[in-house]
Formats: structure tokens, sequence, C-alpha cells
């Protein structure tokens, strides 16, 4: 578990499904092993991610309607859960993105000002 | 929030459907989990490792899946099934256990059901009128008491005056009785009203009108209402009834509506009459009740203050109707349910202490198999329960227990109910004939609830905090295996049993107490021979009985051919029977000043036949009877009760002065003046507690015209036959020799004195069995508790007596010992409940008779009582000690 060179990130809850819509939304429809490869690229491994945390934010959003899960048949032939961003989804992931950025903003302001205090 | 809600909404689908779900769940983390072992195969690594490698990235698979659980389902809820389950398994294993509880807190709770189920019919539930709590009745406070009557001169001035009341309406007080005389004669409840009272009551109809205003003055149409029972019962609910003429104490009247099947009054009603009073009458008899609504947003207080000060300011001019009382309004609920309230909270509140021992035998019982069941505890917690998630299994246990025992106890209770009120009504108003308004509603239902989860979750958290406490996982070491019998356990055991003594104890007390005034009252000697005596009523209305002259015409006929009747010794007629409404009228002795001195006073009036005070047994101590020769013709005489002979002639002999009553009353009441000719024996005629009141009595046939046109419009007149046969047998006959001297007039209501002077006492009766019933249920269950706890405590000190035994201990020693422990706790659990007796007694106070709420052989005999069923609670696990076999109770872990 120790010596890992890099400093590795755990993600917040609402962060994790942000990520996740995100995804999503610019890929299309992914099942989780590719939504949690997916991720780790894109971080380039800061985020520490076990993969089994996937499948309750995946649970809540498709319980919200932001995504939709359906079985079918992967390039390999497997079956496998795909899920895909719904209306609603991309409706919330519109919102939560601004909100994430205000919320972001508002934190790196704050912690300027209290550098220069 | 939408996607809360949405949230919220795909969990319950989810509860239906969670199986499918668990399988695909398993299926794609399966997939997820090839995925990932490619991958590692891939770089190269080792089936086997790869295998280990994408378990660790992924998490184990139980865990992920459990994460899933959690979030796609309320968290809560699915504990809460998973401990219900839990529960029911763990309570199906020792069923034993389970049935004693469940039916320990079913006597509990059913008998609580029971007693809430009749406050609730009486106290809580509204009168099913509309607008119930804005109907208020006029009452008559004085010096001397409280009166719910009116007289005409009253009404006039609430009419006129009380201007925060709308709808004011008289109605006869207590039950009228009137004689149907179409076809079959019989007796119906027949009430008279002012034309207001429809409106007041609201009072739907199903066909016709109620009365008109003009309906209501004197010498108007006979006109009637019907109540849709009757109409359908007797008329056949004939559509075209309206209009026809109908028989009531053999006079036509004529029906003009009939009201919905959903009025019903309190007392019921078969159908009403216009008073048709003469509203400008200054009689200042109070015969009659009145009542109305308070105008809108006015409350009760705000009326009966204008009330007060319309009748101070007609005070200061003289012109109030009734100068020696003072106005009052009260909530007609508490008009009709009257004394019933106290007793009722007085019991509501014992069988909530038979509840409160019941809950102390169960958390005994739960003690116990908590103890047992530590080590089961001690392993949940190290395989990760949380404290709290072991408390909730407790509580969960514990409330299963309650509501099961709710359940049963609610169908105890609900049939109990009427099984006790059938055997002793107790004449509690609003319960309907034995009870039968008495059922559940949502009030009892949401009561036994309620208690049940309370009982739960009281009864079960003692147990949980002593297992799940600080010595939780010491209980997994081997060695200390007999934590259970630790002393803090002993003493919470011990506390247990020392609060159901107590609580026994103030029941106990509480039933001795009203036993006493039960016995004492029933032991009242009230003055006259209450055997082979009995009453039977007519309703006299008509025209043919406006005169002294009639009634007394048909009492001489019927008294002789009654005395012809086979079994029957004498016969006689009145107005005022035993326990009956009496009037009361001042009088002044002739010669005396006027005022409330010397031989001037007021006095209870009642008229009687010659043959009245010999069917009574009453003995005339000095002076005569009333015989034939008092007639109306003849000189006025009066025959007074001892109290008034010492109230009012305390130095001189009554006998052979001239007495008036009831002048300057009203034109009805004028009198002649009286002669006092005889001085008879005091008897108890209202209330067996309750001396004699000074009382003068007449000849019915010297009744004035106008006293007995009043007595025959307000109450039935009263035949009182003694009999050398058993009542019963001869009551037919009798009403057979009545209905030919009246020409048909059905008389009914047998009573014999001795069930008239049982009803009088119907409501210590009721008292003194219910808490006699909780009493013994409270002494049962705490003999229980008592028995359960030494024998606990007995089997957990085996190895400690076989040591004692092996010291040299004899057998007499250890069963002293196990008694002795037993003992102390019960003698201090009675000193506590001594106390709390001695302070709650004083809250009985009010409902005894013949006995001090101190009452120092009661005091002294239930402690004795109780120590006895101590003891023989004891005896068993005492005398099992001490046949233990040292050897054996050594081996004994």
């Amino acid at each position: 578990m120790s010596g890992k060179d890099k400093k590795v990130h755990q993600v917040f809850q609402g962060t994790l499904d942000l990520i996740v819509l995100r995804n999503l939304a610019t890929i299309g429809p992914q099942h989780a092993y590719q939504i949690a490869t997916r991720l780790q690229q894109v971080s380039d491994g800061l985020l520490n991610l076990n993969q089994g945390t996937l499948y309750p934010a995946l649970v809540r959003l498709e319980q919200y309607g932001w995504i939709k899960g359906s079985w079918s048949k992967t390039e390999s032939g497997r079956e496998a859960r795909f899920y895909a961003i719904t209306v609603a989804g991309q409706k919330a992931l519109r919102a939560e993105t601004k909100h994430w950025r205000r919320t972001s903003q508002l934190i790196d302001r704050l912690l300027v000002e209290g550098t220069r205090a | 929030m939408i996607k809360h809600l949405a949230g919220a909404i795909a969990k319950i689908q989810g509860l239906f459907r969670d199986s499918r779900v668990e399988e695909e769940l398993a299926k794609e983390i399966a997939t997820h989990l090839l995925y990932l072992e490619e991958e590692f195969l891939r770089q190269g690594l080792s089936r086997l490792e790869a295998h280990r490698q994408a378990r660790l990235a992924c998490g184990a698979v139980e865990q992920v899946m459990q994460a899933h659980r959690d979030e796609r389902s309320f968290l809560w809820l699915s504990q809460s099934l998973q401990d219900v389950r839990h529960a029911c398994r763990s309570l199906l294993r020792s069923p034993g256990f389970s049935v004693a509880a469940i039916l320990t807190l079913a006597l509990g709770i059913g008998a609580n059901t029971a007693v809430f189920s009749v406050v609730n019919t009486v106290l809580l539930r509204p009168l099913s009128y509309p607008e119930p709590d804005r109907i208020v009745q006029f009452r008559l406070n004085s010096t001397e008491g409280s009166v719910p009557g009116a007289s005409i001169p009253d009404f006039r001035f609430w009419l006129q005056h009380a201007e925060a009341i709308d709808d004011i309406s008289a109605y006869d007080l207590g039950e009228g009785l009137l004689g149907l005389t179409s076809g079959i004669p019989e007796e119906v409840h027949g009430v008279h009203v002012t034309s207001n009272y429809f409106r007041l009551f609201g009072a739907p109809l199903v066909l016709g009108r109620t009365f008109s205003a003009d309906e209501d003055r004197a010498g108007s149409a006979k006109v009637v209402v019907l109540s849709y029972w009757l109409w359908k019962r007797r008329f056949g609910g004939d559509p075209q009834i309206g209009g026809k003429a109908i028989s009531l104490e053999k006079e036509p009247y004529t029906v003009v509506g009939v009201t919905d099947e959903s009025f019903r009054t309190e007392p019921e009603s078969d159908l009403w009459i216009p008073f048709q009073f003469n509203l400008n009458s200054i009689d200042q008899l109070h015969s009659f009740g009145a009542a109305g609504r308070l105008k809108p947003g006015l409350s009760l207080s705000q009326a009966s203050a204008q009330l007060r000060s319309a009748a101070q300011a007609a005070q200061r001019q003289g012109l109030q109707p009734d100068p020696d009382y003072t106005f009052v309004l009260e909530p007609l609920r508490d008009a009709i349910v009257k004394d019933a309230r106290a007793s009722l909270w007085l019991m509501q509140a014992a069988v909530g202490l038979v509840l409160l021992i019941a809950c102390a035998n169960v958390a005994n019982l739960l003690l116990g198999r908590a103890t047992v069941r530590q080590r089961e505890f001690a392993i949940r917690a190290a395989i990760g329960a949380g404290r709290g998630r072991l408390l909730r299994q407790f509580a969960t246990e514990s409330v299963l227990l309650s509501t099961c025992g709710g359940g049963v106890g609610l169908v105890m209770g609900s049939i109990g109910v009427h099984a006790l009120l059938s055997i002793s009504p107790g004449n509690i108003p609003r319960i309907g004939v034995g009870g039968a308004s008495v059922g559940l509603d949502w009030r009892v239902l949401m009561f036994t609830l309620g208690i049940s989860l309370l009982v739960g979750i009281v009864f079960g958290i003692v147990p949980a905090l002593r297992v799940c406490g600080p010595s939780l996982n010491q209980s997994l070491n081997e060695g200390n295996q007999r934590l259970g019998s630790g002393s803090s356990q002993g003493k919470t055991r011990s506390l247990i049993v020392l609060s159901e003594v107590s609580l026994s104890v103030v029941l106990l007390i509480g039933a001795a107490l009203l036993l006493h005034t039960f016995v004492a009252l029933r032991s009242v000697n009230p003055g006259f021979d209450r055997h082979n005596v009995f009453l039977m009523e007519m309703s006299l209305h008509g025209s043919q009985f406006a005169t002294t002259a009639n009634v007394t015409r048909l009492v001489e006929d019927a008294r002789q051919r009654i005395a012809g009747v086979a079994g029957v010794e004498i016969a006689a007629a009145t107005c005022s029977p035993p326990f009956g409404d009496r009037m009361g009228l001042p009088f002044a002795a002739i010669g005396t000043p006027p005022g409330n001195s010397g031989s001037n006073g007021d006095a209870e009036r009642m008229s009687v036949s010659p043959g009245y005070f010999a069917a009574l047994r009453v003995p005339i101590i000095r002076g005569r009877d009333f015989d034939e020769q008092d007639r109306k013709a003849a000189p006025g005489v009066v025959l007074i009760n001892e109290t008034m002979a010492k109230r009012y002639w305390a130095d001189k002999d009554p006998i052979g002065q001239t007495i008036e009553i009831g002048r300057g009353i009203g034109p009805d009441f004028e009198d002649t003046p009286r002669q006092i000719i005889g001085i008879v024996a005091d008897t108890r005629e209202h209330d067996l507690s309750q001396p004699a009141e000074p009382t003068m009595t007449i000849p019915l046939a010297q009744e004035p015209d106008g006293m007995t046109r009043l007595g025959l419009q307000f109450g039935p007149i009263f035949w009182l036959i003694r009999t050398r046969l058993e009542p019963h047998q001869v009551a037919v006959n009798v009403s057979e020799q009545l209905r030919e001297a009246s020409g048909g007039l059905p008389a009914g209501r047998v009573r014999t004195m001795e069930e008239i002077l049982s009803h009088s006492i119907a409501r210590q009766n009721f008292s003194m069995l219910l808490l006699g019933v909780f009493a013994m249920a409270a002494l049962a269950l705490t003999a229980v508790g008592i028995y359960g706890v030494m024998a606990y405590s007995v089997a957990q000190r085996t190895h400690e007596i076989g040591v004692r035994m092996a010291l040299g201990a004899d057998r007499a020693r250890i069963r002293n010992l196990v008694i002795g422990k037993g003992m102390l706790t019960a003698g201090l659990g009675v000193i506590v409940g001594l106390a709390a007796a001695a302070f709650l007694a004083r809250f009985l106070a009010g409902f005894l008779f013949g006995v001090r709420a101190w009452d120092p052989m009661v005091f002294l005999a239930v402690p004795v009582l109780l120590a006895l069923v101590a003891l023989f609670a004891l005896w068993i696990p005492a005398r099992r000690a001490a046949r233990l076999e040292p050897i054996e109770a050594l081996r004994v872990e």
C-alpha cells in the first residue's frame, strides 16, 4: 500500500457523480469497467478509485433518473450493463457543473485571500 | 429536491424487485472482474495473481454488493426488516418465554383498552350533534348546590337577556315515558321540547317539518315528531304518515315530521311533542332543562360573563326571576357525563398501574433472557454490530412482543369491556344499553397502538442497557460465565420486584377501601323495607286527568283492584317514589314571622295515597297515617319526617301545628293551610350515603289541581305494590288490573325496590368490581414476578449454595436465606407502597363512605395479605434451594 510516489486523491461523493456524468456525456454509453478505466486514465492515476465504489454512485444516478442502464453485448461478445446519460442527466450535468465551478472559484478566492492576510 | 423524490420513489420500487436487482448486480460485478483480470493478464501476471489483483482493485465482492444495497434502498428500513426477521426467529425459538410475555402484556394492555374504550365513549367522543362543543346547558347554582333544571320564568329571562346564546330551547330532563296507545299500548321515550330544539341539535328530517313557533304556544294543536326508528318499527315507515293522527295517552296527536336515521339524541328518544307551556307563568318549579348554542365567535367564558352581568343587572332592579340562584352555562357533554368523569379517570389511573406491573414482569423475563443471550450479543458486537444496532435489536424484539400483546389485548379488551358492562353497567351515561355504544374507534386503536409501542420501548430499554453496557465484551471471556448473577443485575431485578410490590399495595388498598365503601352502603338501613316491593309506572297526560279528583278516582279504583290480585298485600300510588325526583318547597308555620327561622324553611314535598307508608313499612312514630277520609273536602293534613320535626320544632310538639306550603311561589302552588297530624320515620331516599332530608308528605287526594297537572306533565304516576310472593310473579296481573282501571293505559317498567337500591349504588359497585379485578390481577402478576426473580436467583446461585452447604450450612438455613432475601425486597416494596397509598388515598376520599381514606384496618390487612402471597411465591424456589445436593450443586458451573 505504501511507497506510492504520487499523491492520490479521495473523491467526494458528489464529485464522483459529476465526473461519471461528464464522462458518459463525452464518450457515450459505457459499462462500469470502462468508466473506471477511463477515469483512471484521465486522472493520470491521481484518482484513487476503488472500482467497487463506482457501483453505489451508479445506482444513485440511475435512481435520480440521470442515467439509464441496459444490458447489451460488448465487442468481445460479453453481456455487460451499459450506462447512458439521459436528457434529465444532461440538464443536471449542466447545473451541477455550474454549481461546482462556482464553488471551486469561491474556495479558490477564499484561499487566496487567506494567504494575503 | 426532485432528485431526492425520484430517488425515494426508485427505492420504494426497489423494495418489490430486490431479488432481480441482486442477480443483475452479481452478473455485472462478475463481468467487471473478468475485464480487470484480463487487464492484469495482459500486464503479464499469472492467472492466480491476476484474479487476486482484480479483486483488490475492485474491492471485496460482498462489500461492493452491500454498498450497492445500502445505496439503492432505505438503509434504516432494510435494517429494521432485518431486525424484525431476526426478532421473530429468536422469539419463535423460545415459545414459552414469548407466550408468557405476550399474555402478560395482553392482560395489561387489554385491561387498559377496555377501560379506555369506556372513557373514550363517555368523556372523549363528541356528542353526535353538529358543532357539539358549542351547545351549552343552563344550570342554576346556589349555596346549597347546583341544579340543571329551569323554571318558566328563568327560561323567559334567558330568551330575553342571554344575548350570547342562540336557539335557546327547553326539553325534559331524564327519560320521559309516554304511553303510545295506537294499536297495542306501549311505553315509549317521549320528550317535551320547544320548537328551537330541532334547530339547536341540528336534527335532519326524512319527512315533513318540525314544530313551528306557533305550536309552542299554550293550547295550540297537538302535534308530534317521530324518530326514524319508531316510525320504522311501529308505523312500517309509512311515507304518508305526515298529517295522520297517532294516539298518545289516549289523545290524538298529528304527526308533522320524522327525523332522519342519523339523528340520535342522548339519552335516546322515540318521539317529541311540544311543551306548549304558558311563557307568562310565574311558577318557580324547576322542571325542565334548557340549552342553547354559543353565538359564533363567542367563547363559553364570554357567554357566561354576559349572562352573569345580565342577571346582576336584573337583580338590582328586583327582576331576576330566581334570586336564590346564579345562572351558569356548562358544556352539554359535561352536563350529560356529570360525576361519571371522576370515577372513570380513577379507573384509568388504576388500570395504568396494572399495566406498569405487567411491564415490570415482562422486563424481568427479558432481563433473564438477556443474560442468557449475553454471549450472542457479545459475538455480534465482536463482528461489527454497533452498540446502537444492538440496542435497536433489543428494542425491536420488545416492541414486537408488545405489539403482539397489544393485538391480543385489543381483542381481550373489547370482549372484556362488554362482559364487564353487562355484569355491572355502573349507571354510566352515554354507554347505551349494556354498553352497546362502547366500541372501537380510531381513538381506541391509536391508544392501544400508542401504549403498545411505549410499553415495548420502556420495558425493552432496561435489559438492553444492562446487556449492552460496558461489560459487553467481558462476557466473551470463559471465566466470566456467571456474570449475569452479578450484584448490579441482582439489584435491577430486586428493584423491579420492589416496584411491583409497591404498585400492588396501592391497588389493593384502593380496592379494599372501595370494597369497604360498597359493603357499608349495602348495609345502610334506608329506613324502609326493600324486600317484596315493586314499582310500576303509568303516564297520565290526557285531559281526563287534569283534576285531582279524577286522578284520585283512578287511584282508589286501581288500589282496590290491585289489592284483589293474589299475592298482593297492599298497593299505593305516588308521583315521587324513593330515589325519584322530589320537589323542594318553602313552608311557614301559621303564626310565626316569615324568614328562614324557627318553624319556617324549605323541605322536600311529596304526595302519596293511603297505604304508602304501610307498603314501604315506614313506621309512623307519632300521630296517625293518612286514610281514605283525608279527601279534598276534608281539612288539610300533612305528615312530616323526624328530621323535619327535629330541625324546625326542636323544643315544641309539631303535631297539631298548622303550616302553609309553597306560598307565593305561583298560582299552581296555592294550597290550603295544613295541620301536622303525625311524624314518620326518616328514610334515605336519594342517596344511601346521605342522611334524610326534611320532608313533608300530603295526601294525593288533597293535591291542588295545578300541582297534579304539573306533576303528571313532568313524570308518570308510580304504583307501589307490596307482595307476599316474589314481585315479578304478580306484576303481570297487576298491570292487567291497572290497564282496566285506567281504561287501557299501559303500565310498565317494573322495578323492585331492591333493584332500585342496587341501581342507586351501581357506580360504587362498578368501581369496586373493577378495582377489585385490577388489584387481583396485580397481586397475581406480582406473585409471578417474585417467584420468577427468586427462582432465577436460586438457579444462578446454585454453586454458591453448594459451597455454603459444603461448609456446613443446613437446609433450613439455606431455605431461610432465600426466603429472607425475597421477603426483604417484598417488605421494602410494601413500605414504599404504603407511603404511596397514604399519599394517593386523599384522591379516593370523595369516593368513600363508611370508611376513612387512612383506614388502619385496610392499611394493616393489605401488607399482611401481600406478605402471605410473597411467602407463597417464595416457597417453591426456597424449597428447591434447600433440597439441592451439595455435590451436584458444586459441579454446576
